[in-house]
């Protein structure tokens, strides 16, 4: 008789130890979401390939190729690209510390051009009053204002056919020009310094453009011509940028149109608050349901706290073995699985109440109790499970980790709060030869 | 401690007023939520950018639209957090968020401090925005259905419909709140109504379980008195399951910060009236049908 009751408790304790040991330390162990930590979640959606034939799933893949070498330069610690679906890829850098470069990196098509630009004054104005011959067009570089404002100026009328693109940048680095401003060195490949030399050999004294992304960069003249496969972009970028577009031309152009269809940022501040506040919040909120257990139904009020601080245990003893991610909802899932756990415990204890006023002795009270609990106990979890699964495999990011946490602690709830119970109490019942309950 | 015993409510008998109560809250809240059009939605369901920004020096909203209005980007709004003025979530059209930023880099240009922080930032393009909307309704009719399902086979269709047209309540009754209280739906809220719809069963659950406990053993069928003895007898278990959640939900609704607002907000509303509506809509709608249709509910 009493064997059965050892290794019911030899079960628990062990369960008890495993969740300990997976969970410490918990900093390390339990991955925090991006509105926990701060980072960047990104959603980008392939366009149409700029004159190539290829499937749009294929496009996809090199594109997050790519996207993948950029993100690696960065320096992310547990960065994932995925695809998702045909044309769309998901970027989710957390605990990045600096934000806008990492957009910035991941977005930028990083098309690298160099195109001649026309000499041809009377042209030119031809063009800006809407006559663009053809083989040309009309490109500006971008400017801040004194306002701030990005705005295109300097018009150029530029041929459209490149004469060598960034296909043949072998390695792109930071430096400093002749005047100390940063600027981007590059290396051409050899077949490109070749191109590179006959391009600036029969154009000396024309200008050649520098275009990423349809912007004018420079446009310098050419002064003789260039051999070594060496050029730089100049143009009064900041350290940052020049730094960021190193890392891009480094890593390729992305091999078509991609638009930025989600984005979120999270600054480390926010992700510090939502800790804070979600914990502070789920804390208080587990003090108020433990406290009004004890008060309400005694003794037995304590052991359902014992279950709910067990269920809360095991529910994150499986967040860390299972490497799921803890969001600012799925806090709230926790709280909630605290206000839920001991839902099943009420209605066991209402039902022990119950069957003890129909005059049953003790054991036979809370054994009926136990039994008749269980019908509801096991209905309403298994419809709150239904949603906390959908939540989890149709939800996305902080909704994703809500019905994580919420599924998690409905499962623990019936062992915790039915099976850890029940043998408590049979324990007690056995070894202490209870003659009345109190509840 | 023993604080429900033995009640004799007509619970039942009252439920004419729910009727008109739920109808009244629910028509007026579609009334308002129709005038609203898209500003019921966050900018997840219809595209659009969301700045959440701290300034260190005071400022007022107005002031922020005032410089805002300079800026041509189309539609845009400013709402401060906090009594401090220190920090607000600015809304704009889709994709102009960067605009404003850089704008107000532009303004601080040649000052040695910053006069700003971007704590958090969301942007979302209309293609996005349908997806996420599909998303959130495949959600929905995954959810309900699974539980009509689950209610269907562990007790019977009258019942799983009673429960189900219960859910629905707690859901429009949500929704009408959020659109009076000029709130708005985004995907938290949607979970936080998949939780409803979740949480919102389990009273009823526990009250269905009694009825049919109570039917088995009196084989009676003036389902009117069962059922009303029913909910009585569950009463007390009723309303504390309830308050524990509650509890909770308080605490989150009051401490979680503006993350959590509305997500705490509509799960506080939802899971009140989903007590209320195991006991006026769907076991009060079963009587009801019985009345018009009898049927001899198998359990």
């Amino acid at each position: 008789m009493m064997r059965q009751y050892y290794y019911r408790f030899l079960l628990i304790l062990a369960v008890i130890a495993a969740c300990i040991y997976t969970i410490y330390p918990p900093e390390k162990k339990i991955r925090r979401g991006l509105d926990l930590q701060g980072g960047v979640h990104v959603v980008l959606e392939v366009g149409e390939a700029a004159g190539e034939e290829s499937s749009l799933s294929d496009l996809s893949d090199r594109v997050l190729e790519v996207i993948r070498n950029r993100i690696d330069a960065l320096g992310v610690t547990e960065p994932i690209i995925q695809k998702q679906g045909m044309r769309r890829i998901i970027v989710d850098l957390p605990g990045v510390q600096d934000p806008d470069k990492a957009i910035d990196i991941i977005g930028q098509t990083a098309l690298l051009e160099f195109r001649l630009v026309s000499d041809d004054q009377e042209m030119l104005s031809a063009a800006l009053q809407g006559n663009v011959p053809e083989g040309y067009q009309l490109l500006y570089s971008r400017e801040k204002d004194d306002r701030g404002i990005y705005r295109e100026t300097n018009p150029l009328l530029i041929k459209v056919e490149p004469e060598l693109t960034g296909k043949y940048i072998a390695d792109a680095y930071m430096g400093y020009d002749s005047s100390g401003f940063p600027d981007v060195n590059l290396v051409l490949s050899k077949e490109g310094g070749a191109v590179f030399e006959n391009i600036t050999a029969s154009n000396v004294n024309r200008r050649l453009a520098i275009i990423l992304d349809g912007v004018v960069k420079s446009a310098p003249t050419i002064r003789e011509r260039i051999g070594g496969g060496k050029a730089q972009i100049t143009g009064r970028f900041s350290v940052e940028e020049a730094r960021t577009l190193a890392i891009v031309l480094r890593a390729g152009a992305l091999p078509a149109k991609v638009e930025m269809i989600y984005r979120e940022v999270v600054g480390p501040t926010l992700g510090r608050e939502n800790i804070t506040q979600g914990f502070r919040a789920a804390i208080y909120g587990a003090i108020i349901v433990v406290a009004f257990m004890v008060i309400y139904y005694a003794a037995f009020g304590l052991l359902a706290d014992f279950a709910l601080a067990f269920n809360i245990l095991i529910l994150l003893g499986v967040m860390a073995t299972a490497r799921g991610v803890l969001t600012l909802p799925g806090i709230a899932g926790i709280a909630l699985t605290c206000g839920m756990a001991v839902d099943a415990n009420i209605l066991i204890f209402e039902r022990i109440r119950e069957e003890i006023k129909t005059g049953k002795s003790p054991k036979s009270s809370i054994d009926a109790g136990y039994k008749r609990a269980w019908s509801a106990i096991i209905d309403s979890n298994i419809t709150t499970l239904i949603v906390g699964l959908i939540l989890f495999f149709m939800g996305e990011g902080p909704v994703k980790g809500f019905g994580l946490t919420l599924s998690i602690g409905i499962v623990a709830n019936l062992f915790t709060a039915v099976f850890v119970t029940k043998s408590v109490v049979d324990w007690v019942m056995v070894t202490q030869k209870v003659e009345k309950v109190r509840i | 401690m023993e604080l429900i015993k033995n009640t004799h409510f007509d619970f039942l008998g009252k439920r004419k007023i729910a009727y008109v109560f739920s109808c009244a809250v629910i028509i007026w809240g579609m009334v308002v939520f129709g005038m609203r059009g898209k500003q019921n939605f966050g900018v997840d369901f219809i595209g659009g950018d969301m700045l959440n920004m701290e300034f260190s020096r005071g400022i007022s909203a107005a002031e922020i639209r005032g410089y805002l209005k300079n800026l041509n980007i189309g539609y845009y709004s400013v709402q401060a957090l906090g009594a401090e003025g220190r920090e607000f979530i600015i809304k704009s059209s889709p994709g102009t968020s960067r605009k404003i930023v850089e704008y107000f880099e532009g303004m601080e240009a040649g000052t040695p401090e910053k006069s700003f922080t971007v704590k958090g930032e969301s942007s979302v393009a209309p293609s996005m925005s349908i997806s996420l909307r599909k998303k959130a309704l495949y959600a929905f009719a995954a959810g309900i259905l699974g539980i009509l399902l689950y209610l269907t086979v562990r007790f019977e269709f009258r019942f799983a419909f009673g429960a189900t047209l219960a859910i629905f309540h707690d859901m429009i009754f949500v929704v009408a709140v959020l659109a009076l209280t000029k709130r708005q739906i985004d995907a938290s809220v949607i979970a936080a109504l998949l939780a409803v719809a979740g949480y919102s069963v389990n009273d009823t659950v526990v009250i269905f379980d009694r009825i049919r406990e109570n039917i088995r053993k009196t084989r009676s069928n003036d389902y009117a008195t069962v059922f009303n003895n029913s909910i009585n007898e569950a009463l007390s278990r009723t309303i504390f399951t309830a308050l524990t959640t509650l509890f909770v939900i308080f605490l989150l609704f009051f401490m979680g910060g503006e993350t959590l607002h509305a997500f705490s907000f509509s799960l506080l509303i939802g899971i009140s009236i989903g007590t209320y509506s195991s006991i006026f809509i769907a076991s009060a709608l079963l009587v009801d049908w019985h009345r018009l249709s009898p049927h001899k509910f198998k359990v």
